[in-house]
């Protein structure tokens, strides 16, 4: 349903997207990176706000960029707060459904309210809503027209968690009904949830596609960098030199020892194990790369 | 796929929209006063002509109508038109396209030329009274009699639209439209043209003050544009502009 070729975009000087490629069907798919790796302006590009610098973009068949009634069937939900404040829920939505010739647009705007868990009758105006009812209202109106292919960039940004749970199994059954939900996040643990197929961008370029389990494994078989303060870095140091999969160990300041391992978990063991024996005060065991970041820095330059 | 029907009306939702968001309190307060600064200096000044006015290769003129003719143009045609325009057009699309909202229309399968139709529509119609009203209204306050009346009318609403429809592409193209706005108002329209022939053509007030002047009958500084062309360029560039809008609206990136 969409298919991505040899794609960058780039602003002045700024390059946004850089050669990306994938493909797109049918089900949920999640698009991962950190803020900045260029998901929002795919995000764009897929809807046709935004014209690739270079390669194409194809949705449904078509560009979205030169084909007006391609947007009859694509629904974005943008990252930006800003809605028709003046507008009650109700009358946001049924412009919506108004705007892409909804056969009935009371009822569709009615249903889809439902979906949601907002109240059409509710006569406050969305410039007075909560943030997670803000979004609500935001996918509501990507909805109302029932739309081949939604694109969502973070929907579940402002959401309480039994709200994240229900919107997550609409757009799962969304997937299941053989629409294409395209769900962008910079949440690891989110993307968990969807249980899907996920797109990993990182600097502009994609980093790894597949099985969220896939992904997960490849990143937690990543080196992981581990700070160590103790009273004595040099002899802890040398205790953990050879120690299971340790793969580097340096010194850093007075105080200070920098371990490389391939396993975590064990290294935190065997710090203790050899503080212990050689009667080192530990006063720190910290990561270093922990974040986000740094996992998808590690999926796309190795490092 | 989703169920449709062919044609459905998206005019009037569109229009409703750009009215909604247009009027607010503070723009409503700010131009009201605005023009009540007209009517104030009409009340004023039709109190204090006293008999006729003569003016060079014409003769002696009825005092209030001169009076009211030049308060007309310096105060209506050349501020409170331009402004007031100026303000509610450039914030048609340009406060949408500011704050993210324009995506919302733009992803709807709506002709572009629908959009700012819309927004130029809406803008026209809240400026319309909140210039032509208090213009008419200062023109009755200076006595200029029905000619003065009409004159005022006419070439306000004939201004109006040029401007509506160049401050609507501005506010589509320009990231600060009203500074950009009052730049052409108060140095191109005001100045260079003033001083300049040739600039003279090309801003909207000479074609508004000489339609006021073929009306009145009362010489106007600048108003050398004769009839049809007077009526006919200002609603052929707000139509130009509308168009042009239309088409950078269908190119441009959306926030």
């Amino acid at each position: 349903m969409i298919r991505v070729q040899n794609v960058s975009k780039w602003f002045g000087d700024v390059v946004a997207v850089s050669d990306v490629s994938f493909e797109v069907g049918p089900g949920v798919t999640a698009l991962l990176g950190p803020n900045g790796a260029g998901k929002s302006t795919m995000l764009r590009m897929l809807c046709g706000l935004t014209a690739p610098s270079q390669g194409t973009v194809e949705v449904l068949g078509g560009d979205p960029r030169r084909d007006l009634e391609l947007s009859r069937r694509i629904s974005i939900v943008p990252q930006q707060e800003a809605l028709f404040d003046g507008l009650t829920a109700y009358q946001f939505v049924h412009l919506a459904a108004v705007l892409s010739q909804v056969a009935d647009p009371d009822a569709a705007t009615r249903a889809t309210l439902g979906l949601v868990e907002l109240d059409p009758d509710d006569p406050k105006p969305v410039g007075s809503f909560s943030r997670g009812m803000r979004q609500r209202a935001k996918i509501a109106q990507a909805l109302v027209d029932h739309p081949e292919v939604i694109v969502l960039d973070e929907p579940l940004t402002g959401l309480d968690p039994r709200q994240r749970l229900h919107l997550i199994s609409l757009f799962q059954r969304l997937g299941e009904l053989g629409r294409c939900v395209l769900v962008s996040s910079h949440v690891l643990d989110e993307v968990e949830r969807f249980g899907s197929r996920v797109l990993v961008m990182a600097q502009g370029r994609l980093a790894a596609e597949g099985d969220y389990r896939a992904i997960r494994d490849l990143m937690d078989d990543r080196p992981h960098r581990i700070r160590v303060r103790s009273d004595d870095p040099r002899r802890l140091a040398s205790g953990l030199l050879g120690a299971d999969g340790v793969v580097g160990v340096r010194l850093d300041g007075d105080d200070t020892t920098i371990v490389d391992t391939r396993d975590a978990p064990t290294l935190r063991r065997t710090v203790a194990v050899v503080a212990r024996d050689h009667a080192i005060r530990l006063h720190e065991v910290a990561p270093l790369d922990d974040d986000l970041e740094s996992v998808f820095r590690y999926l796309v330059d190795g490092r | 796929m989703s169920a449709t029907v062919a044609h459905a009306p998206t005019r009037w939702p569109l229009y409703r929209l750009m009215l909604r968001t247009l009027v607010t309190r503070g723009r409503l307060v700010a131009l009201l006063a605005l023009g009540a600064v007209g009517i104030a200096v009409g009340t004023a000044l039709g109190s204090s002509v006293r008999g006729p006015a003569l003016i060079d290769g014409v003769g002696q003129v009825e005092g209030h109508l001169v009076a009211g003719a030049r308060l007309v143009n310096s105060f209506g045609l050349s501020l409170l038109v331009p402004v007031v325009a100026l303000v509610l057009a450039s914030a048609a699309l340009g406060d949408p396209d500011e704050d993210g909202t324009l995506v919302y229309l733009w992803l709807r399968p709506v002709p572009r030329h629908r959009i700012v139709a819309a927004a130029a529509a809406a803008s026209f119609t809240v400026a319309w009274p909140l210039v032509v009203v208090p213009l008419a209204l200062t023109a009755i306050a200076v006595q200029g009699g029905s000619d003065l009346v009409v004159g005022t009318v006419a070439s306000a609403t004939v201004g109006l639209i040029a401007y509506t429809g160049i401050f609507t592409a501005l506010g589509l193209v320009a990231k600060r439209a009203l500074v950009w706005g009052l730049l052409y108002i108060f140095v191109w329209e005001g100045f260079v043209a003033n001083a300049a022939d040739s600039a003279a053509r090309l801003a909207v007030r000479t074609y508004t003050r000489s339609i006021l002047e073929g009306i009145t009958g009362v010489p106007l500084r600048g108003a050398e544009i004769s009839s049809p062309a007077r009526w006919l360029v200002p609603v052929v560039v707000g139509a130009v502009a509308l168009a042009f809008a239309s088409w950078r609206l269908a190119r441009r990136d959306i926030a």
